[in-house]
């Protein structure tokens, strides 16, 4: 798989008997994965150009995919992970990034020393959070992903600089 | 049933005074508290709390629209990761 491309959703299985699908999407809009076609799957061996969203079921949206016609095809995609070019994700405005551009980022402080890398995003309700996992630590450190303490966010060499609250390192 | 108005909000008084004394030294630092039954106060707004969830303290910045929530509701003590997707951090 290349890593241009970012995982937005799976095949659950099969709904009914026409070849519709139990679609599960990671999206933060569940039914915007039908913008962000086409879709590959884990080897990239196979690609779904159109997909329609149908309704909705328990956990999961119902969808027609091209080339899925009857229900022994879509039981066979069954935990099929399903992966979008990051290019088909909108641009976004100054300040505001893509997690799956944010994740594998080193981070730096302001004296260039290495902190660690970006992990994970969290949003528990106050400001995202990175989670930054520091080679050879035992635990990851939460930052708050602010202007002030993340005041540079260069992806285009893959790096952040931060500068942390006093004691949030220790 | 609802807290009597007439005693005001509960705030753990260790919590007061480490603001206050954050506040007064201009440093910019992560507050730890344990305290996660306090209530945020309109004086709390700019700190960052570290608030503990059992396990680790996560790092609360405070702003206007929290005010009356508890610190406890904005660390959870359980924690789903799922997929990036197309999910957005905004920058504050």
């Amino acid at each position: 798989m290349s890593d241009t491309r970012v995982i937005v959703g799976s095949i659950a299985g099969a709904f009914g008997v026409r070849g519709e699908v139990r679609l599960k999407s990671f999206c933060a809009d569940p039914a915007a994965i039908a913008d962000y076609t086409p879709l590959y799957t884990d080897r990239g061996d196979r690609s779904f150009a159109t997909i329609v969203v149908t309704g909705q079921t328990k956990n999961a949206l119902t969808a027609r995919i091209d080339g899925i016609v009857s229900k022994e095809d879509a039981d066979a995609l069954k935990g099929t992970n399903l992966f979008a070019e990051r290019e088909c994700l909108p641009s976004l405005p100054d300040d505001e990034f893509y997690h799956a551009d944010l994740i594998g980022l080193t981070v730096v402080d302001t004296g260039g020393a290495e902190l660690g890398t970006v992990r994970a995003v969290q949003n528990h309700g106050a400001t995202d959070l990175l989670e930054i996992h520091s080679p050879g630590a035992r635990a990851s450190v939460l930052l708050p992903f602010t202007r002030a303490a993340v005041p540079t966010v260069d992806l285009a060499s893959g790096r952040i600089i931060a500068d942390p609250p006093d004691g949030l390192f220790e | 049933m609802a807290r009597s108005v007439w005693k005001g909000p509960f705030v753990d008084a260790y919590v007061l005074k480490k603001a206050e004394a954050t506040r007064e030294s201009g440093r910019n630092e992560v507050i730890k508290i344990w305290s996660r039954r306090s209530t945020i106060l309109p004086q709390f707004v700019g700190l960052t709390f570290g608030v503990y969830n059992g396990q680790k303290h996560i790092p609360v910045l405070v702003t206007e629209d929290m005010i009356g929530q508890k610190f406890g509701e904005y660390s959870p003590t359980r924690t789903y990761y799922g997929h990036a997707a197309d999910k957005k951090a905004k920058r504050k």
